[in-house]
């Protein structure tokens, strides 16, 4: 059975066929070019010859799409599947973090390419990561037919992967933006910002240690705060540039101590 | 509506925050609404830009506003870019991504994450592309008064803006093609489906050649001493083919979509011939393929003066005609159906229409080599008219299924309001632009009197006209944002306010088993 789409998409693919054929002729080409796509001889008019053949192109593949899916034909798609009456026509899928990451990391990506080739590789590896972490869970979504399942096997094969790796490079990010910070810092001014910086986690954490009842959202919100206050500082010290500092002693060997401004 | 309980707890049943539900959700209705949101804001800034370079025009002697030529363009062009790829399209693609799935009986949009995806690239992307405008970077000469490296960020912004459209994009097409629900075949879509088909198909083998001369002029850029294909100093005249005709009438094609949803339903009539708008709606669409016509890389014969352009520009007008004709025969078959008042998004998309057909009537003035419109400021008139239709219809959409989309109301009138601001303003920059062009003022003024054209015949009173437009507009899109606000403020909405009783206002997906499923149920009812 010829199903609409089918109908619409190739005659009008064929439609512009001839068009281009006819435009062929009609605007200086040899008698084979046009009907050979310009493998034997010339097709004319170039602009238009292309158009028409690309626009057929499009429609073709649009057609073959619409006879691959059926046309949503309900007796077509259940006679394919081998049932009495076609399925539901789509399936829920949950939230996912995966897709704002994704583009974190082209914009990481973007970034760099205009300020540094070190943000760029960064980027890279964000997008190498959330490619990889997308298509675990698309596989472990569908491993087997009961989502409980799916999900422990998901968490087996990825989480001792996850768990070491996120923690070095939230780690090791904090470290340098901290590391940034008293280095933009006065000699004094450092020691007394990693003197807060540490009175603040430990107060932090005995105070979460001595109420765990404390509601996630509190937690979760204290921390992302502070991280992002870090991360800031560290962009802002980062931007500054390092105290000067003086070497004292002269000597190759590397013996120096540093005084700040 | 349709949040789903996938949406609502994260796996392992706790419930997400506000900000983890809002940067890690697939629901179609929620990513809709961001797109929209987003849209409304930068559709704000757009206008703001073009409003600033309304005032510079106002004096053509000197450069009271900008200080330097190349900040006028980089905001003049920030203006154009900025109402199609950061408001129209990204309008039109949020509108698809909530109402198409549900259009065509799909339980949700395919692909959800990757639309997600789409919205986020975008959403970024967009965000680069503004700061560049901004810090002196923007789409003018790079070394003169244009630093490089925000030049740099601008183009790679847009890279990223088209990269998210394309992937919100190909999700809507493949709901549209493998996503409808069992008996619903292709002719049996409801028009403002169709559009989206037709015009993303359009959108997907454009925007990537957009792309392409993107990527051409960044690596100019960037690569100088290694690479130099010559067009780094001509960066607006590689991309400009996608803000002109034809390309321009692929990005407002959906209106006729949106148009065509609501006159029936509104008319309380059907279409005279669903079929006939199908095939109306994609013929529109082939003609506004325009990648071909860039006339950065014209070779012999201008590319704008060979003849399918000229055929191009004169055959799309009597289509959008047709369309117009058709709905208003709905409309004046239906006048009698209805006993209230006729809803205000039924004016809006009739209007916008209206505003198209001016549109592809000024497309093909300028194509009549002997008035010599191409470089006139004719050309921002059609420019204003094409996609002001798009943008007039966008708010109508948003007022028709917005109830749907956030599920609570609005005041009508206000939104109404808004939207005649806005249409006043189109009128107001429109027109006195279109007559400018005829006395020979050029499209881009500069900063000098012989660079404008011909300022000395009159079109400074023309001017002051179209600065009072830029202000009417850029009101009506205040309004627009805040009627957004306030719905999210408003009441609960009904079911099926609108009484369409179409798919997209039934809450699971229904199998369809007419030829002519619009209104099917309402002549059913005897309404």
């Amino acid at each position: 059975m010829l199903t609409t789409g089918f109908k619409l998409w190739f005659g009008s693919c064929a439609a512009a066929l001839s068009a281009a054929v006819f435009a062929g002729y009609t605007s200086g080409g040899t008698e084979t070019g046009p009907i050979s796509l310009g493998w034997k001889g010339g097709v004319g008019d170039h602009v238009t010859y292309v158009l028409f053949v690309t626009a057929a192109a499009a429609f073709g593949l649009l057609g073959i799409i619409a006879v691959a899916f059926r046309d949503a034909d309900s007796e077509s798609v259940a006679e394919v599947l081998g049932v009495d009456t076609a399925p539901p026509a789509q399936t829920q899928v949950g939230s996912s973090i995966w897709p704002v990451l994704g583009a974190l990391g082209v914009a990481t990506l973007v970034i760099g390419l205009v300020v540094s080739s070190a943000l760029f590789v960064v980027g890279l590896l964000v997008l190498v990561a959330v490619s990889l972490e997308w298509t675990m869970n698309n596989w472990s979504e569908r491993a087997t037919g009961d989502p409980e399942v799916n999900r422990e096997l998901r968490e087996r094969l990825l989480r001792p992967i996850e768990i070491p790796i996120l923690a070095l490079v939230g780690i090791g990010v904090l470290v340098l933006a901290m590391s940034r910070v008293l280095l933009a810092s006065s000699v004094n001014g450092a020691v007394l910002v990693a003197g807060v910086v540490g009175v603040c986690v430990f107060g932090a954490a005995f105070l979460f240690s001595r109420r765990p009842n404390i509601s996630r959202r509190v937690v979760s919100t204290v921390l992302i705060v502070s991280c992002v206050a870090v991360l800031a500082a560290g962009i802002v010290a980062a931007a500054t540039g390092e105290r000067e500092f003086h070497q004292l002693g002269g000597g190759s060997g590397g013996d120096h101590v540093e005084v700040g401004e | 509506m349709t949040e789903t309980a996938a949406d609502t707890t994260r796996m392992g049943g706790v419930v997400p925050t506000a900000l983890e539900a809002a940067v890690t959700t697939t629901d179609h209705l929620r990513i809709g609404r961001a797109w929209l949101a987003s849209g409304a804001l930068l559709l704000v800034a757009s206008l703001v830009a073009g409003l600033l370079v309304s005032v510079e025009r106002m004096d053509l002697t000197g450069m009271a506003v900008f200080g330097d030529v190349d900040s006028l363009f980089r905001f003049w062009s920030a203006y154009r870019v900025g109402l199609v790829l950061l408001v129209v399209v990204p309008v039109f693609v949020g509108l698809a991504t909530a109402v198409v799935p549900l259009q065509v009986g799909a339980s949700s949009i395919v692909f959800p994450r990757a639309v997600a995806l789409g919205f986020w690239v975008w959403a970024l992307g967009a965000a680069f592309t503004v700061a560049g405008f901004v810090i002196d970077g923007g789409l003018g000469t790079p070394g003169a008064v244009s630093r490089t490296d925000a030049v740099a960020l601008t183009l790679l912004g847009l890279l990223m803006v088209i990269g998210g459209i394309c992937c919100a994009t190909v999700c809507i097409l493949t709901t549209i093609v493998a996503g409808r629900t069992a008996g619903m075949n292709l002719s049996r879509v409801p028009l403002f489906a169709w559009s989206v088909l037709v015009a993303g198909s359009i959108w997907l083998v454009t925007l990537p050649v957009l792309a392409a001369n993107t990527v051409l002029i960044y690596v100019d850029l960037t690569g100088r001493s290694a690479v130099a294909f010559g067009v780094e100093d001509t960066i607006w005249g590689q991309l400009s083919w996608a803000f002109s005709h034809p390309q321009v009438y692929a990005f407002a094609l959906p209106l006729v979509g949106i148009a065509g949803d609501i006159v029936p339903v509104a008319a309380r009539r059907r279409h005279g011939n669903h079929r006939a708008l199908l095939v109306l709606t994609a013929l529109i669409g082939v003609l506004s393929f325009g990648a071909y016509a860039q006339a950065a890389f014209d070779i012999g014969t201008p590319i704008r003066e060979q003849a399918i352009f000229v055929v191009e520009a004169f055959l799309i007008v009597p289509l959008v005609l047709l369309v117009l004709v058709g709905l208003v025969d709905v409309l004046r078959r239906g006048v009698g159906n209805r006993r209230t008042r006729m809803p205000a998004p039924l004016y809006l998309s009739v209007l916008s229409v209206l505003f198209l057909l001016n549109g592809t009537v000024l497309g093909a003035l300028r194509a009549v080599a002997p008035l010599d419109l191409l470089d006139r400021s004719t050309t921002g008139a059609q420019f204003t008219f094409t996609i002001g239709a798009a943008l007039l219809a966008a708010m109508a959409g948003t007022l028709w299924w917005g109830d749907l989309i956030v599920g609570r109301v609005v005041p009508q009138g206000f939104g109404l309001a808004s939207a005649l601001a806005v249409a006043v303003g189109i009128v107001l920059v429109a027109v006195p632009d279109t007559i400018s062009g005829f006395m020979g003022l050029t499209d881009f003024t500069g900063g000098d009197l012989g660079g404008a054209g011909n300022p000395e015949s009159g079109v400074d009173v023309l001017n002051t006209v179209a600065l009072v437009g830029s202000a009417h507009l850029l009101v009506g899109a205040l309004g627009w944002l805040v009627t957004g606000v306030l719905r999210l403020r408003g009441a609960r909405s009904l079911a099926d306010p609108w009484g369409g009783h179409t798919l997209e206002w039934s809450t699971s997906p229904v199998e369809v088993t007419s030829e002519s499923p619009l209104l099917d149920a309402t002549v059913e009812a005897g309404a």
